[in-house]
């Protein structure tokens, strides 16, 4: 869309501008954007062009960690799996006693060439396995008996996302709804793409008159706090919806993504990126995981996805150099219990490993392989803690002092 | 109290009745119906867009006129009939022969294909489904039975998307249908059987030597009781008791050879219980008597929930009535803190009531275009039929974020203009033309109304704009914004009309009720 209306301003300064023209009011009241409020609230920071850029990558449904990275030299792996095992041209060997499913022999390659990280066994004690309640202690980095209103990214926006240039999100989702992890106790502008995003249709003349209504309240005896709410997100995403319209439509991939609305989510966070946005975190779900009955072509289709999803999406940014900006990594909400099922399927169980990518991080496995000396039925007892992760994120890489975000300090990890 | 009558608007009385805080009410009071001094047109409103999708002019000055518990018990009397629609039908007949062949020792090129067919057949039966039901809740006298059920399904989650054959969905709903009115004990039985849920949740899989957890874990934690209520060993028990709950070609059948007939404890209790008995024996704990409501409370009402002394309090009379669902519905919706002032325009539109309740405003039917109806839906975020996961939609402010608000924005483009007919395929052009041969039109914006209100004084038509977006809900200095543009816009006046109404639609007020 490139005819952009006079009336709706993208940048501050076309913003303030406008105030001669009667909206002047609007950058004063609550119902500013957030670019507004929040660029004179914070002394806006300068764009930093070397910012580093964290890719969320949600497998939704519990991905089965066991035949991701699959333990084959362990018997016991046999003895758990007896239908589900994988072996021979199934796997690729990482060493004596590890494989990658050969599902992920996209990820294998940047494993070789030092892009991928294999994070392995990572969990948390006393383990919930419900998908609603273990997701929200993923995404709100809680133990599992604390219930935190806030999620981890939504907490590193309060603390560090002031005043973004340009009134960019400090959060950007590839998905139908806002991840729980981007709330956060301050009204943080997020942005959310429907998965398969197209053009937009274009804006009407109606503008001038929507936003004199995003002004003023209809029926001001109404006001309250979700009409305030609808007020604000409203002219965010109205602000932000021209400008990324026009960079997800002029992008030029420098790689090939495959044909999958997953590929897609992954190429409109490189278009992004590409187009110098100052949001320094994306969130991108790919749902299906929870395997409990018939699990091994649904898994394999689902790694492949992922797989070449995550491949052309670093290729990408490695064309147009940069890689060196963005760091991907994936979470599950629980791995799957070691002990297939009589369906040919797994149940909810606790840890499993996650993937980071990126050209500047220490490629490889990290942390311990899981003990799978556990009777039938049993789980695996965690060796990470996800929030070791987080904290090695926080700190490593956004250069935020992690313990401030998940109120305690982590043992962080050596990946990045 | 008589609403005032000014320029074809109702404006509001200053000297309105005063409305109840639900701060003030007891929680034993607040469940009591609302005294008929507080019955007035803003109620009747509230009552019409919570229960239903909107307040028709003619379904308001209705419901005015009989008040409030007449109303409920003629809107939830019985369920409205869903006959099978056609498509629906012939998959269902089709289905066992669907099944055989993907079961027959094929090259796996001729299983694919077998197995694209059988999906497509699914998938446009389903779109045939969902227009249809629709169509049914977009009449105003249907539309708090199927928003009722809307919601029960809302609770009793299965979905197309690993169900994956439309004529069980049918099936599940046709089963809510018939015990949405009765008893929860009664409808949480028939659950268990219903063929969608045997497979959406695993049952069955599940066997006597090796019971699946799915069904029992989601029974307690999100149908029935809520996290906190049962232990990790309940769920275990219970999924022992649901053993041998299978379907076949559509039937629920039950394998007696696969079910687990042992004792088991469950919350405490031991017996050979089979699912049936789980379910009295959910039904006795507190929790069952408290879940309900507050998931009534936060699909109608409001998406922070009643402290529980509310809740408590309706639960346990709801309990002593034999968990009748009619009776809860009846009570919830005429009482003293269902009409308090904290809920009155205050609560976000799901996309489904935006949708229909947007046709209702307009006076428009349900296009019987699938595409044109569907594509939306989802994008809005709420297809029905197909909930994102096993929890359901949740609702409220998750409804809100730029990409749900652009696709508001879009169906609203759609409707205020006539159908693109270049745009039509084959299919959708007959679509169109069986409909309007049984008499249904205006699927957009009746021209001659646009050209109408066009001709009008500029103040004149800005209060009925007004009227049909934000009736009762007006102030003066919007409808001088309006008419104030509509004298002023550039370009013809009938688009400038269109473009007045569509601000007015897309402003943060047309999305609340």
């Amino acid at each position: 869309m490139k005819n952009t209306t006079p009336f709706l301003p993208s940048t501050r300064r076309e913003f303030l501008k406008l105030g001669t023209r009667g909206i002047g009011l609007l950058a004063f009241s609550r119902f500013a954007p957030s670019f507004i409020v929040e660029s004179v609230a914070a002394e806006a920071p300068a764009a930093e062009k070397d910012r580093t850029i964290l890719v969320l990558v949600q497998l939704a449904g519990g991905n089965d960690g066991l035949n991701t990275v699959v333990p084959f030299a362990d018997p016991n792996y046999r003895r758990l799996r007896p239908t589900l095992g994988l072996a021979g041209n199934q796997l690729i060997p990482l060493n004596d006693s590890l494989a990658l499913n050969s599902a992920c022999s996209p990820l294998h390659r940047l494993l070789q060439e030092g892009r991928l990280g294999i994070v392995q066994n990572v969990g948390y004690p006393n383990p919930n396995r419900s998908h609603f309640r273990s997701t929200e202690i993923w995404e709100t980095a809680s133990a599992s008996n604390e219930f935190l209103p806030t999620g981890w990214l939504g907490r590193y926006f309060d603390n560090a996302c002031n005043g973004l240039p340009h009134g960019d999100p400090c959060g950007v989702n590839i998905s139908n709804e806002v991840p729980q992890s981007f709330l956060a106790a301050q009204g943080h502008a997020t942005y959310s793409f429907p998965v398969n995003a197209r053009g937009n249709r274009g804006r009407r003349e109606s503008l001038p008159l929507l936003e004199s209504m995003l002004q003023a309240p209809a029926g001001q005896e109404h006001e309250h706090d979700n009409s305030g709410y609808l007020r604000h997100t409203m002219m965010d995403a109205l602000v932000t919806e021209k400008r990324f319209q026009t960079f997800l439509g002029d992008y030029k991939p420098g790689a090939e993504y495959p044909a999958s609305p997953f590929a897609n989510s992954l190429r409109n966070v490189a278009a992004l990126i590409a187009a110098g946005v100052s949001t320094r975190v994306y969130y991108v779900s790919l749902t299906g995981f929870d395997t409990h009955a018939n699990q091994l072509n649904t898994q394999n289709n689902l790694l492949k996805q992922l797989s070449e999803g995550l491949a052309a999406f670093q290729r990408d940014l490695e064309s147009k150099k940069l890689d060196g900006q963005v760091l991907t990594m994936t979470f599950s909400e629980f791995g799957r219990r070691p002990s297939e099922n009589e369906s040919k399927g797994t149940d909810h169980g606790t840890a499993a490993p996650l993937f980071v990518m990126g050209s500047r991080l220490k490629a490889g496995l990290h942390g311990h392989a899981p003990d799978l000396n556990v009777e039938h039925n049993q789980d695996m007892q965690y060796s990470t803690d996800f929030r070791q992760v987080y904290s090695t994120v926080l700190d490593k890489w956004l250069g935020c002092k992690s313990g401030t975000i998940l109120g305690h300090d982590y043992q962080p990890l050596g990946f990045v | 109290m008589k609403p005032r009558q000014s320029g074809g608007v109702m404006s509001i009385d200053p000297n309105r009745t005063m409305l109840e805080k639900l701060a003030t009410l007891p929680p034993a009071d607040a469940w009591q119906a609302l005294p008929a001094s507080l019955w007035d047109e803003s109620a009747a409103r509230h009552l019409l867009q919570r229960a239903g999708f909107s307040a028709t002019p003619a379904e308001l000055a209705r419901v005015l006129k009989e008040g409030p518990v007449a109303t409920l018990h003629r809107y939830f009397n019985q369920m409205p009939e869903f006959p099978r629609p056609a498509q629906v039908a012939e998959l269902a007949a089709e289905s066992p022969r669907l099944a055989r062949r993907l079961k027959q020792d094929w090259a796996p090129e001729q299983k694919r294909l077998a197995q694209q067919e059988a999906r497509e057949r699914s998938r446009d039966a389903l779109l045939d489904m969902t227009i249809r039901w629709l169509q049914l809740a977009s009449r105003p006298e249907n539309s708090p039975a199927e928003k009722w059920l809307l919601f029960l399904s809302d609770v009793w989650v299965v979905s197309i998307e690993k169900v994956k054959n439309a004529a069980l969905i049918y099936r599940h709903e046709e089963i809510l249908r018939s015990r949405a009115l009765g008893s929860a004990v009664d409808l949480a039985k028939a659950m268990s059987r219903s063929p969608a849920m045997v497979v959406y949740l695993d049952l069955q899989q599940s066997r006597r030597d090796a019971p699946n957890e799915n069904f029992a874990r989601e029974l307690f934690e999100l149908f029935t009781l809520g996290e906190g209520n049962y232990t990790e060993n309940d769920i275990k028990q219970a999924a022992r008791a649901f053993t041998g709950y299978r379907q076949l070609d559509g039937q629920f059948e039950f394998a007696r050879r696969q079910h687990d007939d042992g004792r088991k404890t469950v919350f405490g209790q031991t017996g050979n219980y089979d699912g049936d008995d789980i379910m009295e024996l959910v039904f006795r704990q507190k929790a069952a008597s408290t879940f309900l409501p507050r998931e009534m409370v936060r699909f109608y009402l409001s998406e922070t929930p009643l402290p529980a002394a509310y809740t408590d309090s309706l639960g346990s009379q709801w309990a002593r009535q034999g968990y009748d669902l009619r009776r809860l519905a009846v009570m919830f919706f005429s009482s003293r803190a269902f009409f308090a002032e904290d809920f009155r325009g205050s609560f976000i539109k799901s996309p489904v009531q935006f949708y229909l309740g947007l046709l209702q405003d307009l006076g428009l039917n349900v296009a019987p275009i699938p595409r044109q109806v569907v594509g939306p839906l989802r994008q809005m975020g709420q297809l029905p039929f197909d909930p994102p996961n096993v929890r359901g939609w949740i609702g409220g402010r998750a409804w809100i974020n730029s990409a749900t608000l652009a696709a508001r924005r879009q169906l609203i483009d759609a409707l205020l203009h006539p159908l693109n007919q270049a745009a039509l395929n084959a299919d959708d052009t007959m679509a169109l033309n069986t409909a309007a041969s049984g008499g249904a039109t205006h699927f957009t914006l009746d021209e001659e109304r646009v050209r109408a209100w066009a001709k009008l004084p500029p103040g004149e038509a800005a209060a009925r704009l007004l009227a049909c977006s934000l009736p009762g809900r007006t102030d003066d200095a919007l409808r001088v914004r309006i008419a104030d543009f509509l004298q002023h816009g550039t370009g013809n006046p009938e688009a400038a009309v269109r473009t007045a109404l569509g601000a007015l639609l897309d402003s943060p007020d047309y999305q609340l009720c």
